[in-house]
């Protein structure tokens, strides 16, 4: 047996066991054993590879928004039911007029937010209350609206909405601030564009449950 | 992520996490995100080569796996479980981008691409160990095809059979695509070599 005959049946010696005439021909070829010793190697050596990345924390932050949405992620009791649960025909006989005040409720606090967010336009640029929650360039209204629209059509899902725009606008804020420590990173940079398109992704969705 | 790193503080096992997260329980989400991210992100970046994609596909992964986790009844390993998941996804990924399986009779693209067989002088032989982020930028530089089946088989531990069947293809075509990735990673690892030892 030769080289090229023994290379030749190389790719099907892979997790196989070798001829007596070719084990023949490895011992006596320096080429082919040297070939199979760095194929070996390069065998062994790329299990080293199998935990060497991170991804970013983006990635958990995606993953929390979607499970909120779908549900996946239930909101722990607090300590043993307090009142016996309700029977689902009682469930379904005082939603609507409380339904109707947290719309009210939300209402009032939005405009009280709205004050406030007056008042602090008239502060010094500095002042961290001006852009703590919201991004630049949009307004709590636009929230509001938006939760108002889902609230008006599926006023279960209104929270889930409000809570899903909370932490998506702490990650732009988180992003933004990164990406301003740094004008020359491009990840980070690129972080607060895919922040944005969540914020996007959570319009969509939301805007999508509210159409009839 | 101060409330997963109490789970893992109080040693939360892993089954103990996965019964949680089946409830419900946010803290048990991210702790087996936690457990498992750098494998499953690993296995995407290997894949794909692109930080961006890898992560989007991660991410993927872990939905998928969470919208089903009611169903794990611990048949298996929960990493394993996960684990094909990811590999699935990654693949469904790829096959949407239209990475052709390359049928045996049509391995070698060119020459000029083909792993040369050199016949005759003795080659040099790779030296006792090979420098991890040498190996993972050759790995990242293969051909999209053998770069898949060297992840699947030598990284990630796959057989051949396995393989087949994830990939679509036969297990000689396998076997051959496997053995052109690591010629030509052990081409670029003694080029790279040879470079760094010209180097003042």
């Amino acid at each position: 047996m030769n080289c090229a005959e023994f290379q030749k049946f190389l790719p099907e010696l892979i997790d196989s066991d070798r001829s007596a005439e070719q084990e023949s021909h490895l011992k006596s070829c320096p080429e082919c054993s040297g070939l199979v010793a760095d194929l070996n190697l390069i065998s062994r050596e790329a299990q080293q590879l199998q935990e060497f990345a991170e991804p970013s924390p983006r990635v958990w932050n995606s993953i929390e928004i979607v499970l909120r949405r779908e549900g996946l992620i239930r909101e722990p009791h607090l300590g043993p039911a307090l009142v016996p649960p309700v029977r689902r025909s009682w469930t379904l006989a005082w939603l609507a007029p409380v339904a109707a005040l947290a719309l009210l409720a939300v209402g009032v606090l939005v405009y009280q937010r709205e004050v406030h967010e007056q008042n602090v336009a008239q502060q010094p640029a500095s002042s961290p209350v001006a852009h703590l929650s919201v991004p630049p360039g949009k307004t709590v209204n636009e929230d509001q609206q938006l939760l108002e629209a889902v609230g008006s059509r599926s006023p279960a899902m209104q929270a889930q909405y409000a809570s899903d725009l909370q932490n998506v606008n702490a990650y732009i804020h988180d992003a933004e601030q990164s990406a301003q420590a740094d004008p020359n990173d491009e990840e980070a940079q690129q972080i607060v564009m895919d922040a944005y398109e969540q914020r996007a992704t959570v319009y969509e969705m939301a805007l999508d449950r509210s159409l009839p | 992520m101060t409330d997963a790193r109490k789970l893992q503080g109080d040693k939360l096992s892993e089954a103990e996490a996965i019964e949680r997260a089946k409830q419900g329980d946010a803290e048990a989400f991210e702790f087996l995100f936690g457990l498992h991210k750098r494998r499953v992100y690993s296995l995407c970046l290997r894949m794909t080569a692109n930080t961006a994609e890898a992560e989007d596909l991660t991410q993927e992964a872990f939905l998928q796996l969470f919208r089903k986790i009611a169903t794990f009844r611990g048949e298996s390993a929960f990493s394993t479980w996960l684990h094909r998941m990811a590999v699935n996804v990654v693949l469904m990924q790829l096959r949407k981008k239209s990475l052709p399986v390359v049928p045996l009779e049509e391995t070698l693209e060119s020459e000029d691409e083909a792993p040369k067989k050199e016949l005759g002088a003795p080659d040099p032989v790779l030296s006792g160990s090979i420098d991890r982020l040498r190996l993972q930028r050759a790995v990242d530089a293969l051909p999209p095809g053998y770069r898949r089946i060297f992840v699947l088989h030598d990284v990630e531990g796959f057989e051949h059979n396995e393989i087949a069947t994830m990939v679509g293809c036969s297990i000689g075509n396998s076997k051959s695509q496997l053995h052109k990735a690591r010629m030509k990673l052990r081409e670029a690892l003694k080029t790279s070599r040879a470079e760094k030892a010209t180097k003042p």
